[in-house]
């Protein structure tokens, strides 16, 4: 039982949870499954998940980990809103919350979505510091980072803002592009790339740019925003994604005019 | 969860040994405040067809002769246009505002040695262009200028 500043004690508060349910041995289609759960005031929605697997259903299946909004694992849809329940104070719904996993990626049990295909994306944007040809002084900066691989905090500033993402694919259940299109890249997967594009130490933009001007990449991006307004840790994805329809047609303006710049290596 | 998600949408290049249900989206999903304005944006796409009609009609209008250019013209003082066009202006206004708002943040960091202005700069930039083409266009369409 939860406590006021003054050392009273909250009652909890009985709420109905409504968990998605799906077992691909058992069910056609995913189906809802309720149950009352007694809600401390200070719960997170994650609380409530684990409250009804750990004392009421140990069949839920839901994934989890850090509980500090960091890990990324806890991404379900909150009465219908892409949400980190890790972060997302319980008290901030109703009597009744619906929790169903994330919309937009196949179902494989109950809250537990599939993630080949937003690895397979991830993978798509080569998302690591690609250089040109080994350096001499690659190999000497391993040993002192003040060399190659230092970078200004103006540099570092260029990109930080898109590294700081976690994965939890929330910006892929908002995007309305993604519900339609099943070849678009996504969100997170274009911010990542681009990450890397701005990084001062790369040398790998040809090569992403390449992929950007290709189909299912950042043209098909309508700049719904909706990426950016669900994000839980204010990556911005779709600035990355417009600054990175920007920086590919700037590359393949350069590309008309300029001769093309190696962008081979093989890391 | 019922809904419109693309049935391989997010879905493995191989599918993988356990049977998975398709993609959802949830039941209310067009009926979260900004999911309604995004959807209102690209519904403004259906006036812009209306008004490229419109266009349309006017310029043959004006290839048929002063007769045809006339009655034209003057179908359109009907107040259906003079609504449809309120509509119109509403939309671009719509459109402008949304597009000035998130026009900062597509910005690149940097161009060569240039860095783009603050967001505020570049909002108040926009404005005044817009305000100024808008003022001229007004002027030279009731003939005080030009």
């Amino acid at each position: 039982m939860s406590s006021t500043n003054t050392g009273e004690a909250i009652a909890p508060t009985q709420k109905t949870i409504i968990i998605t349910r799906f077992d691909p041995d058992k069910d056609e289609v995913p189906r809802k499954q309720e149950y009352s759960v007694p809600c401390e005031d200070n719960w997170k929605v994650l609380d409530a998940v684990n409250f009804i697997k750990d004392e009421l259903d140990a069949t839920v299946s839901h994934r989890w980990s850090c509980r500090m909004a960091v890990c990324g694992s806890c991404g379900m849809m909150v009465n219908g809103e892409p949400k980190l329940t890790c972060k997302t104070s319980l008290k901030e719904y109703g009597d009744r919350v619906d929790i169903e996993p994330l919309a937009n990626f196949p179902i494989v049990r109950d809250l537990v979505v599939e993630l080949d295909g937003f690895m397979h994306k991830f993978e798509a944007v080569k998302p690591w510091i690609k250089r040109a040809k080994e350096k001499a002084e690659d190999k000497a900066a391993l040993h002192d980072t003040k060399l190659t691989f230092s970078q200004s905090a103006e540099e570092l500033g260029n990109f930080k803002q898109f590294s700081m993402c976690i994965n939890c694919m929330l910006c892929y259940s908002a995007c309305p592009v993604v519900a339609n299109e099943p070849d678009f890249l996504g969100p997170a997967a274009i911010a990542l790339g681009h990450r890397y594009n701005m990084d001062s130490r790369d040398e790998g933009n040809a090569e992403r740019n390449e992929i950007f001007r290709g189909e299912g990449t950042v043209f098909s991006c309508s700049f719904a925003n909706e990426c950016s307004e669900v994000c839980p840790k204010n990556v911005d994805p779709a600035a990355a994604v417009n600054q990175a329809k920007f920086e590919a047609v700037i590359d393949w303006a350069k590309g008309l005019v300029l001769p093309s710049p190696s962008s081979g290596g093989s890391n | 969860m019922a809904g419109p998600a693309h049935p391989h949408s997010m879905a493995p290049p191989k599918p993988g040994r356990t049977r998975a249900a398709p993609p959802q989206m949830p039941a209310s999903w067009w009926n979260t405040s900004r999911m309604r304005t995004y959807l209102l944006f690209d519904a403004t796409g259906i006036i812009y067809l209306l008004v490229g009609f419109v266009a349309i009609r006017m310029i043959r209008a004006l290839a048929e002769g002063a007769g045809a250019w006339q009655a034209a013209m003057q179908s359109l003082e009907n107040p259906i246009y003079i609504g449809f066009h309120l509509l119109s202006l509403i939309s671009v206004i719509f459109v402008a505002v949304r597009f000035f708002r998130l026009f900062p943040k597509a910005q690149p960091p940097s161009i060569g040695p240039l860095k783009p202005p603050p967001g505020p700069v570049i909002h108040a930039a926009l404005y005044a262009v817009w305000i100024g083409v808008t003022v001229v266009m007004s002027l030279a369409l009731a003939g005080v200028i030009f």
